[in-house]
């Protein structure tokens, strides 16, 4: 005789089994005296378990229902940090277009300045960027006296950003740049995609 | 049992999406569809229908509070399910210190004399040593035996893995036997 089938007669009783496990355990309970037992001593226990009365005396339906409605807050709400989540989530575009035009700024307007300082008008075009204050007055005044300083500092610039191959770093900056927001932002979009299949399909699912 | 596993309708796929936007009404449907089923779990969990109803309130409650991160993955009547047998084990944790388990009223038999004593003793009994078992064991069996849940369906509605769901059978099972054994006798 095969061994005894003890520890899957609950999943066998509640036919729960399937494929070769189920017709192992046909087979020895086919010729196992012990396990037939066993399996009509789970019947008689599942029988036994529905003598147990059901709860009694309930509130009707309708009035069970008005009562959940009494108790209901006013919407559904959902936690806050999942609100934020969502509204974020939804922003990121947004975010990336703003970065993306961030750093466009930035490069244009850090391309001018290289240019003026280039041209040496390095003093006359900050002049031309700063406000009227005395603060700014005070700072052109340093401009001035120090304009060799600032024209080495443009020129050690200079070289930087036009170094590092053919097109110079400011351009290789710029790309990978905007090829690292390229990415994020079909990340996004392949994301939202994929949610928005898995929500289609779970409303046609079983509910 | 109560309630098998329901087909999947379009009638309450409407009815959530429809409470998901806030419609009562449609809550107030489902709340109608699942009390039957949501009160007997509870009931069976706690073993107190006063109990049981206040906390079906309560789970249905919770339900309309977190239905719009309900996604139909899995039947609403498991997730209610779920959120019922979380609501049971914490109202009988709250309770645990006043009430005594041997001291819950006999509950009322419409049967004649001589047998509606002995069907009322039996099944008192078994009420009891339902109620005996570790809540997570009482869980696992009120939803096989007096929900008719598959073990899939078990496993989704409490979170754990299918195995879990066989060996807390097994075991509810197991002292269920030797506790009602002078009952299994006559059975």
């Amino acid at each position: 005789m095969t061994e005894h089938v003890t520890a899957w007669l609950g999943a066998y009783h509640d036919g729960e089994l399937q494929g070769r496990r189920l017709r192992q355990v046909e087979a020895h309970l086919a010729q196992c005296e012990t396990c037939r037992a066993e399996l009509e001593s789970l019947r008689a226990l599942a029988g036994l378990l529905q003598e147990s009365p059901a709860a009694e005396g309930l509130t009707p339906p309708e009035r069970f229902v008005a009562q959940v409605g009494l108790r209901l807050p006013r919407r559904p709400t959902r936690p806050a940090w999942q609100r934020g989540l969502e509204i974020g989530w939804r922003l990121v575009p947004l975010g990336l277009v703003g970065a993306w035009a961030f750093l466009q700024a930035v490069f244009v307007v850090a391309g001018l300045v290289l240019l003026a300082l280039r041209l040496g008008a390095g003093g006359d075009l900050i002049a031309g960027l700063l406000p009227a204050s005395p603060q700014a007055f005070w700072l052109l005044d340093l401009l001035s006296l120090s304009d060799a300083g600032l024209r080495d500092v443009g020129r050690v610039t200079l070289e930087l950003w036009e170094g590092g191959g053919p097109l110079g770093w400011g351009f290789a900056l710029n790309l990978v740049s905007s090829a690292v927001i390229g990415l994020l932002y079909c990340s996004w979009l392949a994301t939202w995609w994929a949610r928005r299949r898995h929500r289609a399909g779970g409303q046609t699912h079983t509910v | 049992m109560s309630s098998r596993s329901a087909p999947p309708t379009e009638t309450e796929i409407d009815l959530i999406t429809r409470a998901q936007r806030g419609d009562r009404g449609a809550f107030g449907e489902l709340v109608r569809c699942h009390r039957e089923g949501v009160i007997n779990v509870v009931y069976r969990m706690c073993g107190d229908a006063n109990l049981a109803e206040d906390a079906a309130q309560e789970a249905f409650i919770r339900a309309w509070q977190h239905l719009p991160s309900y996604r139909p993955r899995s039947p609403f009547r498991n997730w209610v399910y779920r959120i019922a047998t979380n609501v049971a084990l914490d109202a009988l944790r709250r309770e645990r210190e006043t009430v005594d388990i041997d001291a819950l009223p006999l509950v009322a038999s419409g049967q004649g004399p001589e047998a509606a004593v002995e069907g009322m003793e039996r099944g008192e009994r078994v009420r009891q040593a339902v109620l005996a078992l570790p809540p997570a064991s009482r869980a696992v069996l009120v939803l096989r035996e007096y929900e008719g849940l598959s073990y899939r369906e078990i496993a989704d509605t409490l979170g754990v893995p299918m195995g879990t769901v066989m060996s807390r059978l097994n075991y509810a099972r197991n002292r269920l036997r030797e506790s009602l054994a002078p009952y299994m006798e006559v059975v």
